[in-house]
């Protein structure tokens, strides 16, 4: 909850939260010089806080420049640092299409397996669509502001620098791994030193790492001419050595000064030592399908071949270490550094431990080079845990939080590891992925829960991301993709979001009735509508209106708007301003369903239209037409009565036609009748009096009359 | 329905720009290899509209064309129509605003594409509201603008004054809006509305338009709203309009009150066959075609047309044929425009932040 810090003077917000540590404070640019009576908070969209900022009224009750009140909009949190919001959108777009596509996939398998019911649901491709899902929301992930790789090999850099790895991508790939590709839990220990290798850097934030003394080695070199006298040379090299870096630390070996020709006939015994140990690390037999080419070390698919050769390479190492040339190596840094390098290969524990910085650091160098027939996550479990005790951290990283909650087979610590770490957008992906082969967590995950409300935890979880999308403009669009996946709340939600966008822009509304259309929310389109059309009413765009409340189809609305629209007929329907009524009376049509009280504009159109005619000068068969009009239009029931007086005086000239009348006995009496009908009505309170001169009531009478009086005469 | 892959190779590059797009235009080049682009966009971050100028680097070598900002514009509103006419060196741009602005801008291309704001019409009662739709006259020197409000405005830009002189050429008072607006000659323009309105103006006649046709035409079925309007300078007597419910028709003025439906609406298709059911955004004469000799078409058929909808369709519908279908998107495709010059090239703006540059061959 956000609290309004007492110092109104200063104008800033901050947020109280008992959790945080140390309180955010936000300045806000109101630029009003006389004090703050009242400030009022609400949320604007996204993580923005709509403040309105009241001035007190001044003093001595002059009006001043700046009086009055400031409405300003202060952005919450800057969210994920490594994160841009538009990269963020970015991944937001672009998981709908894989999201979607497994959702629709999810239920044809699942239907499929209710169909035959012996069949598992996790058969066949199913495993590809899941990779196939994860693949594609991993190739989201990528940074855009990837360096260029330098196209020239420098020998003496042996970091390259490839794109800026993020947690976020590193999180989906550790979830890929476990969860999402076909159960190969043989590999995994392999598949986590290529994950280290790729992601140390993020580590390197808050403490060190055998990448970032890697960077610092890096920068050293320039200044370095002998490298093997540093210790820091072979300290970096042992350090990469024990996490597997092997093509780094065959190329820092080969920085080695006996490998210069002017020294190579007097260091013949020692750079002999050197090839040696970096023709060992080369050929290191690695339990794994096979490498990325150009990588270093021997690849075993089968588990008896892996064995032989991980046998005969430690007795390679063994050999080299006790053998006699190391006496007769002279550089004394050169014997050390190499032989703690072939006690790392050897995996002697405390080698181990001392040349890696973190526990993530010391459990990968334990599964290369101590227990590579790890198998299973509760070994794998037991080993990290031991990796924790030797090398204990102060903060955890977020990474590391969610290898343990993996590694644990914890579902739930998985799911709050992602939410804390990386937030509703991950969680709402994730899940995809641990219910993927997991029974368990698939009941865990869909169970319905009392305590939430009757929803199961992964409802829960793409409500909130869809909460998250509704709130931004750009993307609430995406919003119904995801909530339409949710059982029991999703289309209650649905329909409020959709009820909650603005209207005033077509195009906007128009989409919104597009989403709509999609998933047959009819009652919601016509409510938009009706909204839009009252909204455009007031607003002075009466076609817009009209045209809105008739694709509502809202009888109610158009009778009404009908009544205000009478009453601008009266005053302006003028000769002048025809044209502009002429389309919207177009755009009523003639379907008098849609049309509404509206039908009588219609006709009323006609009856002037006729009018006009006879002021041209076409007479009889005009007059006739009008005659005709205005018949109809009093005996329609729609015509209101405030408007009987005006049709009636403005056909003055009809009744009292030179030729001959028009009208007929009976067309005359059904006006008397009307026009007494009338005279009743006057003494009504609620009656309306029309704007004409006082004898109109008197002169239509009296025109009436003679009107009657000349038509029986001829009849 | 047709898809373009099978028949002729398209390339289409999808270029991310982290900010939502509202219109987008070519601009008519200064030699033959170069291409510009006129992009209105809408920071949603700093809530900051802007227009700007890119280079389009088609990028033969590579895979993928880049675009290089050349220079920028600050809108004080969001963009809701932008125009360009081809007049070399200088292309000139006329932007309409949610506001109710309207803005000259000239951009020169020879020198980095330096955009320079001309003229402007911000004065209240220009339009009450946004301006929904402008057009500038190819070549000239006038431009109309419409609005829901009902008003037509003509506007001027002689000499080099900084404000523009308007006229108002109609005030419909807000009874009857306008969505759309489209010159078919120096003196004669078109503009469409709710109900599938299309009316005919001519400057010279004054106290409304000289021509309509009637709105609420597909009787019974849901009505729409017009878009878009083009004109071709060889068929004047040919409106050609875009609009609610995947409609795409035609109304050829000689033949009084028949539309002639080319999609959507009307049409008596089963759903299924329909190209698009959602709004079509916008629609152009589609200058790219294989045959020969347009003026062999006879004079009653319509011209191939472009049209993009909010169900991520950008299609080419020929009169009689099945629709040649070039993308089909995931989101909307909110405007397009075909490079003039070389109407191979199609670029369209699509609704999630990104751009869309076609190339056909």
């Amino acid at each position: 909850m956000p609290g309004v810090s007492s110092d109104s003077a200063r104008g800033a917000l901050v947020p109280l939260s008992p959790e945080s540590p140390a309180a955010a404070v936000y300045p806000l640019r109101h630029g009003l010089k006389s004090p703050i009576s009242r400030l009022s908070i609400s949320w604007s969209r996204g993580n923005s806080l709509r403040v309105s900022v009241f001035a007190a009224p001044s003093s001595d009750g002059s009006v001043n420049d700046g009086d009055g009140g400031k409405v300003v909009e202060v952005k919450l949190g800057g969210g994920d640092g490594e994160i841009s919001e538009a990269h963020w959108r970015r991944m937001a777009y672009g998981s709908v299409s894989p999201f979607a596509l497994l959702q629709s996939r999810k239920n044809a398998v699942s239907s499929l397996s209710k169909m035959s019911m012996n069949s598992s649901p996790y058969d066949g491709d199913w495993w590809d669509y899941i990779m196939e899902y994860s693949k594609d929301i991993n190739a989201l992930l990528v940074n855009q502001k990837s360096a260029s790789v330098p196209v020239l090999d420098d020998p003496k850099s042996f970091i390259t620098k490839g794109e800026e790895p993020t947690s976020l991508k590193a999180a989906w790939e550790l979830l890929e791994m476990f969860y999402a590709e076909k159960p190969s839990h043989s590999w995994l220990p392999e598949r986590l030193v290529d994950w280290l290798a790729d992601y140390d850097s993020l580590f390197s934030g808050t403490h060190p790492t055998v990448h970032s003394k890697l960077v610092d080695f890096q920068k050293e070199l320039v200044n370095l001419q002998v490298v093997e006298d540093d210790p820091k040379y072979w300290e970096v090299m042992s350090s990469a050595l024990a996490v597997g870096w092997l093509n780094i630390v065959v190329k820092m070996l080969r920085l080695h000064g006996s490998y210069r020709l002017d020294q190579l006939s007097n260091r013949e015994t020692e750079n002999g030592l050197v090839e040696a140990v970096a023709v060992l690390i080369s050929k290191m037999p690695r339990m794994r399908l096979e490498h990325e080419a150009g990588k270093l070390g021997e690849c075993y698919k089968a588990k008896p071949d892996f064995v032989k050769a991980w046998e005969k390479w430690r007795g390679q190492i063994n050999k080299l270490d006790s053998s006699a040339f190391w006496f007769q190596c002279a550089h004394q840094q050169t014997r050390e550094g190499l032989r703690s390098m072939l006690q790392i290969m050897l995996g002697n524990a405390n080698s181990l431990c001392s040349a890696t910085y973190n526990w993530i650091e010391l459990y990968i160098s334990h599964f290369l080079y101590m227990r590579p027939l790890t198998v299973g996550l509760e070994s794998m479990y037991s080993l990290a845990q031991k990796s924790i005790q030797l090398k204990p951290m102060a903060s955890a990283h977020r990474l590391m939080g969610l290898i343990i909650g993996i590694l644990g087979e914890n579902t739930e610590v998985v799911l709050a590891e992602c939410l804390k770490g990386f937030g509703p957008w991950m969680v709402a992906h994730a899940i995809e992925l641990l219910t993927a082969g997991s029974d368990h967590a698939e009941m865990l995950l869909h169970e319905e829960r009392q305590n939430l409300g009757g929803i199961s935890i992964e409802e829960l979880h793409r409500l909130v991301y869809a909460q998250v999308l509704s709130s931004f403009p750009l993307t609430w669009q995406i919003a119904p993709i995801y909530l339409i996946s949710c059982m029991k709340h999703g289309m209650v939600l649905l329909q409020i979001l959709l009820s909650k966008q603005p209207v005033q822009d077509n195009q906007l509304l128009l989409k919104s009735i597009e989403i709509c259309r999609l998933y047959e929310l009819h009652s919601v389109t016509s409510n938009i509508m009706k909204i839009a059309g009252v909204h455009h009413w007031k607003h002075g765009r009466k076609g817009s209106g009209v045209f809105w409340l008739q694709q509502a189809r809202d009888e109610y609305r158009l009778n009404r708007i009908a009544l205000q629209l009478f009453d601008s007929v009266g005053k302006t329907i003028s000769d002048e301003s025809f044209k502009q009524w002429e389309g919207l009376i177009q755009l009523l049509g003639s379907d008098s369903k849609t049309a509404g009280g509206l039908e009588f504009l219609h006709k009323y159109r006609d009856f002037k239209k006729s009018l006009r005619q006879i002021h041209d000068g076409k007479a009889t068969d005009s007059a006739r037409q009008a005659v005709e009009s205005l018949i109809s239009l009093m005996k329609n029931p729609s015509t209101p009565q405030r408007f009987w007086l005006p049709l009636l005086y403005d056909s003055l000239k009809l009744l009292n036609w030179k030729e001959r009348p028009l009208l007929n006995v009976s067309q005359t009496n059904l006006l008397l009748n009307k026009l007494q009908e009338l005279s009743m009505a006057r003494l009504r309170p609620d009656f309306i009096e029309s704007e004409l001169p006082p004898q109109a009531l008197n002169s239509v009478r009296l025109a009436l009359g003679t009107n009657l009086g000349r038509a029986i005469l001829e009849e | 329905m047709a898809f373009a892959e099978s028949q002729n190779p398209l390339r289409v590059h999808r270029i991310p720009q982290s900010r939502y797009i509202d219109a987008v235009r070519w601009l008519s080049p200064v030699s033959p290899s170069d291409r510009f682009a006129a992009i209105a966009y809408f920071d949603a971050d700093t809530n900051s509209p802007s227009i700007e100028i890119a280079y389009v680097d088609p990028n033969p070598q590579s895979s993928s064309p880049t675009l290089t900002p050349q220079s920028s514009w600050t809108s004080p509103s969001r963009i809701s129509s932008l125009k360009t006419a081809h007049s070399t060196p200088q292309p000139l741009l006329a932007a309409a605003t949610f506001s109710g602005s309207l803005h000259i801008l000239a951009s020169d291309l020879i020198n980095g594409g330096v955009m320079e704001s001309e003229a402007t019409v911000s004065e209240l009662g220009f339009h009450s509201g946004p301006v929904s739709a402008v057009d500038l006259r190819e070549g000239g020197t006038e431009c109309v603008s419409v609005g829901e409000d009902g008003r037509v405005n003509l506007v001027s830009f002689v000499g080099d004054s900084s404000k523009l002189s308007y006229r108002r050429i109609f005030d419909a008072n807000g009874l009857v809006g306008y969505t759309a607006v489209k010159w078919a000659s120096p003196s004669e323009f078109a503009t469409g509305g709710y109900g599938f309105g299309i009316q005919w103006w001519d400057q010279r006649t004054s106290g409304g338009p000289v021509l309509q046709f009637k709105g609420n035409w597909c009787q019974g079925k849901t009505s729409g709203i017009v878009h878009s309007i083009d004109i071709h300078p060889s068929r004047k007597h040919t409106c050609l309009a875009g609009g609610s419910s995947g409609t795409v028709f035609a109304w050829d003025r000689r033949a009084a009150q028949q539309p002639i439906v080319l999609s959507g609406a009307g049409t008596g298709e089963a759903p299924n066959s329909l190209l698009s059911e959602s709004e079509v955004w916008e629609v152009q004469y589609d200058r790219y075609t294989r045959r020969s000799n347009i003026s062999n078409i006879s004079s009653t058929r319509i011209l191939p047309v472009m049209i993009c909808s909010e169900d991520g369709i950008l299609a080419v519908i020929e009169q009689g044929e099945e629709p040649l279908e070039l993308l089909a998107e995931p989101c909307a495709i909110n405007s397009f425009d075909i490079d003039q010059q070389n109407p191979s090239n199609v670029i369209c703006s699509l609704e999630w932040e990104s751009l869309a540059i076609l190339t056909r061959s």
